[in-house]
């Protein structure tokens, strides 16, 4: 009978896969009741076991009828797979054939022997080392800026949010795509008309170009070893009149790219520290006006401290947030190019895994993802002790 | 973008009056505002430049000339969108995905953060460490092996990979948020529903969830957010054309080939691909920008 339900089940996933899927729902809905009043009547049956009182039985069954859906989703959703993950992490395993064990070989692979893991993970390090301080000094000066008491300051705070929103969106980011178009997208349309009718700005655009070509090329050239880009602009010398960065179809100016959508969508991190001004307590702040501390002083000296654990708060944040870059190299790149240069972690995990089946490659490579941020957050608490300030 | 230096701070309780001072103190004033509008002209470039192309004939988005604003404007390529039958197919798998996953995960997660915060149990500690700890797993550890598992239990190529895990209260985050919000409920409500005989899911139902509703409602908010957008898990389960969500559907408009997009068609698409976020968004903003407060700075 449990054959023939399944296999009624498994036509209606062809014929109809939403109804399909309110019918797992509703068992779902099932399994989780049952099981958790099975997780609570055992629980209470232990406390019984250790007699204890009526009252401290019922909150016992209270507390793990009501815990339970989250308790069974993390042995069946977390621990489960976290398991499964590590022992194939140590396999060469390729659907549908089953897992050889390879012991450390994935892990040895990834660290010493794969290019393209490397570039990727140099690349993710870029956008945490040159997009997130970009992104808590815009979200600072904007939460520093409307903790004046400025008229409208509410409307402000929602447009500089809205972005959050929308910032993971495809659609949102094919019109970044259109945007950075570099024939003729508007942006580049703009540098054009400004370049062409004033002669400082074409001079400025031009110098920023140098620079962001040298800086991009002296990055790409560290990681992959040689310096053979960074030769070739330089033989290029300073650029014509009329040159305008090529954004996501180059690969030196593909992530600063990237860095302007970050730094657009930088409102969740304004609306933490803005919350964080907030809880000031305005008599510290007069106090040292009435000692007469300057504007300046105030900041360095006492509002910037005071908020360190926003900017704690925001760097952790940022820099999980950063390793898990996937949508916007999906979307602005063609398959992580031009020179793989937006190859990210996150993403490069998901072409080896899910394009190319290479299920135990990915597993370790997600674990050493993890260790990369445990190591980080390690880091990060350790140096917190030296500029991070509760109370 | 800016620094952070030229920052005097205004006091409520500063009391220069001599006229230069005023004087400076205006142009200030303005000068931040400049700032402020600047920023804001940035923040709303890019969606207007989304409305403007969608407006614009296929000729017109594609020439080399800067047009701001289209001449002649037309409704053609939204037209075109609604009409579309692939568009309108991705349209309901993204509704129906977002709803079912949005529904189970509020539920779930309501129930799991009342036992957190108003019931006392044995456990409670350790499993709340348990689960703050899961934010710092990134998903990618869980997502490889639920691949594999989720292919096994021939779940592959349909929707329960993207909608049932969240059943299960999937979300540690809010979770926390709920979590801390319930805490700040007196609980003199629960004891004086306890008196009168009421059980904990009476207490639940009728007591603390309608008194939890900014919070839920921003919780909903987040979530269809995250799931309206997603796009990794949809990708990677969902093969057929027929099942596609939203943001799979705008990815393949864009024909990598072509030299001349149908740009008026891909915006429009766009366009009403995000209009239920910034609604959803409005809606529930006062809530929203609040909820920074609760879970600010003490994370």
């Amino acid at each position: 009978m449990f054959r023939a339900l399944w296999n009624a089940l498994a036509k209606l996933s062809d014929a109809n896969p939403k109804l399909y899927t309110l019918v797992w729902a509703a068992a779902t809905v099932v399994f989780i009741i049952l099981t958790s009043l099975a997780v609570a009547s055992l629980a209470r049956l232990i406390t019984k076991l250790f007699k204890k009182n009526r009252l401290y039985q019922q909150r016992t069954f209270g507390g793990y009828l009501f815990a339970s859906p989250w308790i069974v989703g993390f042995l069946l959703f977390v621990v489960v797979p976290t398991a499964l993950s590590l022992y194939w992490s140590l396999t060469r395993y390729e659907l549908p054939n089953p897992p050889q064990w390879v012991g450390l070989d994935n892990y040895v692979k990834l660290l010493t022997s794969d290019p393209d893991f490397r570039v990727s993970l140099l690349n993710s390090l870029y956008m945490t080392l040159f997009g997130l301080p970009l992104q808590l000094v815009t979200s600072l000066v904007l939460a520093l800026i409307l903790y004046q008491k400025m008229r409208g300051e509410r409307i402000f705070r929602i447009i500089f949010y809205l972005p959050v929103m929308l910032a993971s969106s495809t659609a949102m980011l094919t019109a970044w795509r259109l945007v950075f178009n570099p024939n003729n997208g508007i942006l580049n349309l703009v540098l054009r008309g400004l370049g062409k009718s004033f002669r400082p700005a074409s001079w400025l655009i031009r110098a920023v170009v140098y620079v962001g070509d040298l800086a991009g090329s002296l990055f790409a050239g560290l990681q992959r070893g040689n310096l053979n880009t960074l030769q070739s602009t330089l033989a290029q010398g300073f650029p014509h009149v009329g040159v305008v960065p090529l954004w996501h179809q180059s690969p030196l100016w593909s992530k600063p790219a990237l860095i302007i959508i970050g730094v657009w969508s930088s409102g969740a991190m304004m609306l933490i520290y803005l919350a964080a001004l907030h809880g000031i307590p305005s008599e510290i702040l007069e106090a040292a006006k009435v000692d007469g501390a300057s504007s300046w002083q105030l900041f360095r000296r006492i509002m910037l401290p005071l908020i360190s654990p926003a900017t704690f708060y925001n760097v952790v944040i940022g820099i999980i947030t950063t390793l898990q870059i996937f949508e916007q190299s999906y979307v602005l790149s063609d398959s992580g190019g031009p020179a793989q240069s937006q190859y990210f972690v996150a993403y490069y995990l998901y072409r080896s895994t899910f394009r190319f089946n290479k299920v135990g490659y990915g597993a370790a490579m997600s674990w050493v993802l993890l260790l990369i941020l445990l190591l980080f957050t390690f880091f990060q608490f350790r140096l917190s002790n030296r500029w991070v300030h509760y109370d | 973008m800016g620094n952070p230096k030229p920052n005097p701070r205004k006091l409520s309780g500063s009391k220069h009056r001599d006229p230069g001072h005023v004087a400076k103190e205006s142009v200030r004033q303005a000068l931040l505002y400049i700032l402020l509008i600047l920023g804001s002209i940035f923040t709303f470039f890019p969606l207007f430049w989304v409305l403007s192309v969608s407006l614009k004939t296929r000729a017109e988005a594609n020439a080399p000339q800067l047009v701001w604003w289209p001449p002649k404007p037309h409704w053609d390529a939204y037209i075109q969108v609604l009409k579309d039958k692939d568009w309108l197919t991705y349209l309901g798998n993204s509704v129906f995905v977002s709803v079912l996953a949005v529904a189970g995960t509020v539920v779930s997660v309501a129930a799991v953060a009342y036992a957190f915060s108003r019931i006392d149990w044995p456990g409670r500690n350790v499993f709340f460490f348990l689960m703050l700890s899961t934010l710092m797993l990134p998903a990618q550890v869980t997502l490889v092996a639920q691949f594999v598992i989720f292919t096994k239990i021939d779940w592959m190529g349909t929707f329960n990979p993207i909608t049932i895990p969240g059943f299960f209260a999937g979300s540690a985050m809010y979770i926390f948020l709920l979590r801390q919000f319930m805490m700040t409920l007196p609980r003199e409500y629960d004891e004086a529903a306890m008196l009168d005989g009421a059980n904990h899911f009476q207490i639940w139902w009728r007591i603390i969830l309608p008194m939890c509703r900014p919070i839920l409602a921003t919780i909903t908010v987040f979530l269809f957010v995250a799931h309206w957008n997603s796009l990794q898990a949809p990708l990677i389960y969902l093969k057929r054309k027929s099942m596609h969500t939203l943001p799979i559907g705008i990815t393949t408009m864009r024909n990598p080939q072509m030299v001349d997009q149908p740009w008026p068609m891909i915006m429009a698409a766009s366009a009403l691909t995000m209009v239920p976020l910034i609604i959803a968004f409005f809606l529930a903003q006062r809530y929203v920008l609040q909820s920074y407060v609760l879970s600010g700075t003490k994370g």
